[in-house]
């Protein structure tokens, strides 16, 4: 259902505080989406290169790559980015280079706000306006998604076209950043998942993100993610059972060289992080009313291929 | 009895709490970065420091970790009476207001009222002055040259955003400057950028070619909205220039240390060897490397075994089992990424426990500074306030 809403959109761009998993679930969605068919390319920016980890693969760069079968990968720097768009717009191969080996040009770029941000995101514009080929109606990609960067900064992030469209209202800083606007605003194109974890300040951000790009930008988030939840692992009677054993101070061989103790101070952790997963469930149920896809946490030894094909499923069936 | 690494680690932790007048604390997202800068200041505040923590993450997490519902661009003194009612020290508090800050700048060294009027009402500047990523670093460091001239306070822990962006930060002095140095600076104050003034008659052959380049990237328009925008700052370069050089000095002067947080996640440990090697090429003195929430080992110190079985049927001895095979397995994980760190920085790191709940309060915050400073502080703290905390703690 979640996932039916998500891929019907062609941009779906994951915002949250850092530490959520935004990569991970990133990945994740970008593999479930590739399962059903779709060709899908996920963006991340300026980023140590996880996704393509997470999947096993090489290391991307700053060049579309394809990871799995229909699954692409792409790592924007922004220096790159627009390096880039100097060379479309100056066709001149020897004048590209002159431009680009200018110390006023290194400079002005290094030192100008907004505008890093800015080159991004229209890159990811061009992406999602892109054919298959010269002669096709086919957009060469369903689905781009979009690690964005963690809150504070991911919401500067998404201001900077609103920003720039006001600073620069004509010419084609201006014009180009209210197009950019306009793709994020527009819910038939675009989807902004919120990504969060069952702790206090994860929580608190993911509020904050909703009501400023609510009341700031004019986008509604689509949905939340709520990563890293610990399920319930015991019955009741087993809970019972656990406290009454703590609070005896039991102890015993539990099994060859294992003390009950130790495992009733495990059992005691995961209790407390399981409540803690129940109560920000319940709370964001309350105070942010969204489509809500709950992931498990991984106990894996290693985040590789075979967890994040996990949460893809998890993701198909919510 | 001998210090371990691990003691050694925090003991220079603590000494920098006592010595140092600006500390730096910097990581990646959520690896509870905030929350050790402020539990940082809390200790040094207890030691008897004037501190003011402040955070330039536009996320008001700081707020949150101190309890508060929001912080002001301000400093606010906290109330330490009820964890700490004898500390000798005082702890303030705040976050950075870009806006705000770039106000003040302008207020104090705009040459004229008309400059002041000029650059203020500039619609460009209304724009990078609140809602532009990127400004927030510029403006962290004017308020940082200031808030270490503050006299109010003799230390300063400075919460930072996420990695790359903290980086940012740091290198937002050098940026400045590089900027405000070449002809970078001088090409947008040409006349011909200027309103009213603008004619294509260039003099020479390379500026009719810039301009045309610039024109096609950017528009004219933006150009001479720029231009104008720097032409009504003329008069205060050399102020920014002289700031961002104070700023740089500053950053790699003795009175200054930096703190690195990360988690024990992969991704989260393999930013803070990059982040290291990055700082270390700065020539910026690190005074404490930790890694937070670590998860425990279930079956480290088990201590012995008894003999006899565990009164529990067999259900719930396998589900128990199970749970510790997992939590083995993430320490495991946790162990090698830690390892790999550990094996590339000269400096010990700390390693501070995964705790039951969150911490969001001040007393929360006093737990994580008695863990990260653990056994590593300088001289012990009377006998009878430390018994006070414990049972501030307790209740």
């Amino acid at each position: 259902m979640l996932l039916d809403d998500l891929l019907s959109r062609r941009l779906v761009i994951l915002s949250g505080k850092g530490g959520t998993g935004k990569s991970v679930v990133g990945t994740a969605l970008a593999l479930a989406a590739g399962e059903r068919g779709k060709r899908v390319l996920l963006v991340e920016i300026d980023a140590p290169l996880e996704a393509s980890r997470y999947l096993g693969a090489e290391p991307v760069g700053t060049r579309e790559a394809e990871v799995r079968p229909g699954l692409f990968t792409v790592n924007l720097d922004p220096a790159a980015v627009m390096d880039e768009y100097v060379r479309s717009v100056v066709r001149v191969d020897l004048l590209a280079r002159r431009v680009l080996q200018s110390p006023v040009y290194r400079r002005f770029f290094a030192a100008a706000p907004g505008l890093p941000e800015l080159m991004v995101l229209g890159k990811i514009m061009v992406l999602e306006e892109a054919r298959a080929s010269r002669f096709s109606a086919r957009p060469r990609y369903d689905l781009i998604v979009v690690d964005a960067p963690a809150t504070g900064h991911g919401l500067s992030f998404l201001k900077v076209p609103l920003a720039a469209s006001r600073a620069v209202p004509v010419g084609p800083i201006g014009h180009n950043a209210r197009r950019i606007l306009a793709m994020l605003q527009d819910a038939a194109r675009t989807a902004l998942v919120l990504v969060a974890v069952p702790e206090e300040m994860a929580v608190v951000e993911a509020q904050e993100l909703r009501d400023a790009a609510v009341e700031e930008l004019g986008i509604a988030p689509a949905a939340l993610v709520l990563n890293q939840c610990h399920q319930r692992r015991f019955t009741g009677e087993q809970e019972a059972e656990i406290l009454r054993l703590v609070a005896e101070g039991a102890s015993g061989r539990l099994a060859r060289g294992v003390g009950l103790r130790s495992a009733l101070a495990a059992a005691r952790r995961h209790l407390r992080r399981r409540k803690l997963t129940q109560f920000y469930q319940a709370r964001l149920r309350r105070t942010l009313p969204l489509p809500t896809v709950t992931l498990p946490y991984l106990f894996d030894e290693d985040i590789g291929p075979s967890s994040i094909e996990r949460l893809a499923r998890r993701l198909e069936a919510a | 009895m001998k210090p371990t690494r691990a003691d050694r680690g925090s003991r220079a932790l603590a000494a920098a709490l006592v010595e140092r007048r600006v500390l730096v604390v910097c990581g990646s997202g959520g690896v509870g970065k905030t929350t050790t800068a402020a539990a940082l200041a809390l200790q040094a505040a207890l030691e008897g420091r004037q501190v003011l923590v402040c955070t330039i993450d536009p996320a008001r997490r700081l707020a949150t970790s101190l309890g508060l519902a929001s912080l002001e661009g301000r400093p606010r003194r906290l109330d330490l009476t009820r964890v700490a009612p004898r500390a000798a020290g005082t702890l303030w508090a705040m976050t950075l207001d870009t806006r705000r800050t770039f106000d003040a700048i302008v207020e104090k060294h705009a040459s004229s009222e008309a400059a002041r009027r000029r650059i203020l009402d500039n619609r460009f500047y209304r724009q990078v002055s609140s809602a532009l990523a990127g400004s927030h670093e510029y403006m962290a460091m004017e308020k940082l040259l200031e808030l270490s001239a503050d006299e109010r306070f003799d230390l300063v822990v400075l919460d930072t955003p996420p990695t790359r962006h903290a980086l940012d930060f740091l290198e937002a002095p050098d940026r400045l400057m590089g900027f405000l140095d070449t002809s970078v600076l001088r090409w947008f104050l040409k006349p011909y950028f200027v309103a009213g003034r603008l004619t294509l008659k260039v003099a020479t052959r390379t500026g009719a070619f810039a301009l045309e380049l610039a024109d096609r990237f950017l528009g004219l328009q933006f150009l001479q909205d720029l231009s104008e925008f720097f032409l009504a700052f003329e008069g205060m370069y050399e102020g920014f220039k002289e700031r961002a050089a104070k700023v740089h000095e500053l950053l790699r002067g003795e009175d200054s240390g930096f703190v690195l947080v990360a988690g024990p996640a992969r991704a989260t440990l393999d930013e803070a060897r990059y982040f290291y090697r990055r700082l270390r090429e700065k020539d910026m003195t690190f005074v404490g490397l930790i890694v937070n929430r670590v998860h425990p080992d279930p079956m480290a110190d088990a201590g012995p075994v008894p003999r006899r079985p565990a009164p529990v049927d067999a259900d719930l001895a396998r589900a128990l089992l199970r749970l510790m095979e997992d939590q083995g397995r993430v320490a495991r994980r946790e162990r090698r990424g830690i390892a790999r760190l550990e094996g590339e920085v000269a400096e010990p790191l700390i390693l501070v426990p995964e705790l039951d709940a969150d911490v969001h309060d001040l007393r929360g915050l006093l737990q994580i500074g008695e863990l990260v400073l653990g056994g590593g502080r300088v001289r012990p703290r009377p006998r009878r306030r430390n018994a006070e905390l414990q049972a501030q703690g307790r209740r």
